[in-house]
């Protein structure tokens, strides 16, 4: 069957070799796609992959100023930690969704969490602080239990964690942050 | 089925429609990468200062384009409103408030003039109009050297870089007229590259070497009060084994008033004699930075951008207030970001430090004013060198403190407790060189309460210890019309060719 499709596509012998260096000419140009997007990033967890969009230059800048540096990077809050494959589906949804609108520029001055990103935050928050919030001893049934334990988000209350309270795409014009660097590499300037 | 190619031989549009649709999907692939491309060395641009410039750039406008904010913030220094109860950004006469500094300073240039300073923004200006630089013109010198430039200007590390300071230090005050000309601004405090806080005062440097640390590894917090001890410490013009009025902290033995009065004792460095006691005199300049050490807020930790340029937020954007003031006038942002007290009830603590620290010193200044008139007393009577000398000493080491305490307007509430001994000190070695003149003009045959002179006003108070005053601010007005405006001129030529963007 596939042998079938393949010699569908072959090309007649004297065109093989032109046909051989356009696919040639593709690969690399998928290459050299691929590298200055640095796409082979978003495989990892490092938080310097999300400072590729230099627009989350405030987020980074927020971040390592506080508490949650030393403990977390941007993929423990913001990506599913549960199964593997919901991991990486939610990281391929959410990048492409950031990659189109970074591509048509239509990030907005101020940036909000969207609904699917909310549950998966808040899902994190829990996996990490679990044992402050399960403590028997404090554990309690009572009529208000639903409202005030689950009917809240984590950061109603702790509003400052950790990107601060000011939000905006300007709000760091000065902060150091690791912007991709130039694409070009330094033996060839 | 027939191959591809076979089929595109039968039906030609077939290959046709191929060809332009790839033609087609890889133009638009090619927008795509050519979009990829764009906002990747956006990110280079995104955060990249407007303007270049590099460390010997003296001109704060230059570096205020790529911080407008603390540029903005600096240039608010220029306002003078502000007054506290003692001090304020406005400045003010020293010797016209308090009178009796014209006669501690007698025979020195203080006594001519002594206003207290404004902002960083004023710092040529008013070391220009200063009578204590004199009217160098005509090819008369200034009577102060070079290095008197040395805290004034972002000009002073330009030239250093290329002159080094010795050479910089040396030549009368008039000879770089010309090349000094912008205030204290960026280039003091901030590596042009990194905006780091670092030293361009090479003084500082040496001092911390010969203490045997190592200033380079400071740490931020440290840094951020290291850069005002640039100088906003105690210094003297070293003339030692033919060194040029180098700048020099005297911190070898120690950075407590005591510390260094022994320092300047074992080689009886002098800054003058006293007109009227003959004393060999000591004059402190605002030891600001040795003082703040000995408080309570250095111990715990806090440096003095903390109180003097606290954050500020503009439009959800934070950054360091450059406008470097008396906290007094930012009470909310200085000290309430740590005391929760009201605002006026954190002035009057404040205050009430000054109040009860001025007391003493006031003290300490007219029995200084009594000790200097007795001791001329004792040597219009005849007294020897040899009887005269511990008094001398005493005269100088309790003026010493006084000056310690009152040149660092800050003092009362920088470090009150250290102070206050400093005062009382002063108090009780003054009092004791007067016992000892009472004995001496007593074994003269003097043996009555020489009255206090009147020096109820600045006037008099020159009058009393025979300056000119007049001829001094004709002089100077002269200098300030005719050869300021040269120096600015052929400034502006220089400046011009600087690289500006």
């Amino acid at each position: 069957m596939s042998v079938k499709i393949v010699k569908y596509f072959l090309p007649p012998p004297q065109w093989q070799i032109p046909v051989i260096i356009l696919l040639g000419v593709i690969t690399g140009m998928a290459i050299i796609i691929i590298r200055t997007s640095r796409a082979h990033s978003y495989l990892s967890d490092t938080p310097e992959t999300c400072m590729n969009c230099h627009i989350m230059a405030p987020q980074y800048a927020t971040w390592s100023h506080g508490s949650h540096r030393e403990a977390t990077n941007c993929n423990d809050c913001h990506v599913p930690h549960d199964n593997v494959f919901r991991k990486y589906f939610f990281k391929a949804k959410d990048g492409l969704r950031h990659a189109t609108i970074f591509t048509l520029r239509a990030e907005p001055q101020v940036i909000f969490i969207k609904e699917a990103g909310i549950e998966v935050v808040r899902e994190n928050c829990i996996r990490c602080h679990e044992n402050l919030l399960t403590d028997s001893k404090l554990l309690l049934l009572t009529n208000e239990f639903d409202h005030f334990r689950s009917g809240r988000l984590c950061w109603e209350c702790h509003r400052e964690v950790p990107h601060g309270r000011v939000n905006s795409l300007s709000s760091v014009p000065n902060a150091r942050v690791p912007v991709p660097s130039s694409a070009v590499p330094e033996w060839m300037k | 089925m027939a191959s591809l190619n076979e089929t595109i031989r039968r039906k030609p549009w077939l290959g046709w429609f191929i060809f332009l649709a790839s033609v087609v999907v890889v133009f638009f692939l090619g927008l795509l990468a050519s979009s990829i491309i764009e906002r990747r060395t956006e990110a280079q641009f995104a955060y990249t200062p407007v303007v270049k410039y590099d460390q010997s750039e003296p001109r704060n406008a230059v570096w205020g384009n790529n911080f407008p904010r603390e540029y903005q913030s600096y240039l608010q220094t220029a306002d003078t409103t502000f007054r506290s109860k003692y001090n304020g950004s406005a400045t003010i006469d020293m010797l016209g408030v308090d009178p009796r500094l014209v006669v501690l300073w007698a025979g020195y240039s203080f006594s001519k003039d002594y206003h207290q300073g404004r902002g960083h923004y004023y710092a040529i200006d008013d070391i220009r109009n200063t009578l204590r630089t004199g009217a160098p013109m005509n090819g008369k010198p200034a009577p102060q050297p070079n290095t008197c430039w040395a805290c004034k200007s972002t000009d002073v590390p330009r030239m250093m870089k290329n002159t080094g300071p010795a050479e910089f230090y040396s030549g009368t005050w008039d000879t770089k007229g010309q090349e000094i000309v912008n205030p204290i601004g960026c280039a003091d405090c901030h590596d042009a590259k990194t905006m780091n806080l670092q030293i361009s005062r090479p003084a500082l440097k040496e001092a911390f070497e010969r203490s045997g640390k190592d200033i380079s590894k400071a740490s931020h917090q440290e840094m951020r009060s290291l850069v005002c001890a640039q100088c906003h410490v105690e210094y003297f013009f070293d003339k030692r084994n033919d060194k040029k009025s180098y700048l020099t902290f005297p911190w070898d033995k120690g950075l407590t008033v005591d510390d260094m009065e022994r320092y300047y004792d074992e080689f009886m460095f002098t800054d003058w004699t006293h007109a009227l006691s003959k004393a060999p005199m000591l004059k402190a300049q605002h030891p600001d930075w040795e003082i703040y050490m000995t408080g309570i807020h250095a111990e715990r930790g806090v440096s003095c951008a903390d109180c003097h340029m606290p954050y500020k937020s503009e439009g959800g954007q934070k950054f360091t207030d450059h406008h470097l003031q008396s906290p007094l006038n930012n009470v909310e942002a200085s000290c309430a970001v740590c005391h929760r007290e009201k605002t006026l009830t954190l002035i009057k603590n404040v205050i009430d430090r000054q109040d009860k620290i001025i007391q003493n010193r006031d003290k300490l200044e007219e029995v200084l004013v009594r000790a200097h008139v007795e001791a001329k007393k004792a040597w219009e009577l005849g007294a020897a060198e040899g009887q005269m000398k511990d008094i001398l000493m005493d005269i100088r080491h309790a003026q010493w403190r006084w000056d310690y305490a009152a040149a660092s307007h800050g003092a009362s509430f920088h470090s009150p407790v250290e102070i206050g001994r400093v005062v009382a000190s002063g108090i009780d070695i003054a009092q004791d060189a007067r016992i000892k003149l009472a004995r001496l003009l007593a074994s003269k045959g003097f043996n009555e309460e020489i009255p206090y002179p009147d020096i109820a006003t600045k006037e008099k108070a020159q009058a009393f210890i025979g300056l000119d005053m007049m001829k001094m601010k004709e002089e100077k007005d002269i200098f300030i019309k005719t050869v300021v405006p040269v120096w600015d001129s052929m400034a502006k030529e220089r400046e011009a060719g600087y690289p500006s963007e």
